[in-house]
């Protein structure tokens, strides 16, 4: 399920999508298509927006996996925003308890290359320009410029 | 997505279409891949010239198929990934970990 408005304003900053979803993996796909299909109608180059729905995918998966338990009755936050600067913003808030971003294995150490996790919040981090975890970690902010 | 096996002398030939990302297209790849290895068959090329997009799951499944083929003495290949794909998989520094071709039948052969 995904609840979904749309506005803007002529300030500069642009609320170009505010969505909250049950914390499923189809709701996840519906998002980041939803958030593409808006970066194409941008006009954003396609590797940049490869690399936004990229991230969004891993930023929402994250969500629904660590910060829902996987449980569909609980909801995620997703927003889409141009800053006046003309930057894309989007910000992701689950219900969980956060975490802390500093203790992630580095994937590349030799030890972590065949794991089947702990890739989503280095993804991220390379994908995009500035990142940022606020409410413990729970919410994670990100910059495309 | 859309995921067809099929065997190819001495290879299994897995043929995928669309996204691989978390939810039906990674578990159905899972699947398949899990299908595969508990028959006996440890060699694996997977067709990527259709798939856009891997995320972290996928990736994961990715290595750790790898690392189960590996062990039993056989591979998984990798044919035509995206240009996105590649650079999805050099981010994470597992690009190095497969041997990539052009088509199916380069792919099937090194097995050899």
């Amino acid at each position: 399920m995904v609840d979904k408005s749309v506005a803007g304003s002529g300030s500069g900053f642009s609320e170009l999508l505010n969505l909250s979803m049950s914390a499923t993996p189809e709701s996840v796909t519906a998002i980041t298509d939803a958030i593409s299909a808006i970066l194409v109608k941008l006009e954003i180059p396609e590797s940049k927006r490869f690399e936004i729905d990229l991230a969004v995918q891993e930023a929402l998966a994250n969500a629904v996996v660590h910060g829902c338990d996987g449980d569909p009755s609980k909801t995620i936050r997703c927003r889409l925003n141009k800053d006046q600067e003309g930057h894309i913003v989007i910000t992701v808030t689950d219900p969980g308890p956060g975490f802390k971003p500093e203790a992630l294995k580095d994937p590349h150490q030799p030890e972590n290359l065949y794991g089947d996790h702990g890739r989503g919040v280095y993804l991220i981090r390379q994908l995009m320009d500035e990142v940022q975890f606020d409410r413990g970690g729970s919410e994670i902010k990100m910059w495309k410029y | 997505m859309d995921i067809n096996v099929r065997k190819r002398s001495q290879a299994q030939l897995i043929q995928l279409r669309g996204p691989l990302r978390m939810g039906p297209a990674v578990d159905g790849l899972r699947q398949a891949m899990e299908e595969i290895l508990n028959s006996g068959d440890t060699r694996i090329v997977i067709n990527l010239a259709e798939v856009p997009m891997i995320d972290s799951s996928g990736i994961g499944l990715l290595v750790r198929f790898l690392a189960s083929s590996k062990q039993r003495g056989g591979s998984i290949k990798l044919v035509q990934p995206s240009k996105f794909a590649i650079q999805t998989l050099r981010l994470v520094g597992v690009l190095n970990l497969f041997e990539i071709f052009d088509n199916d039948d380069a792919a099937v052969e090194s097995f050899v």
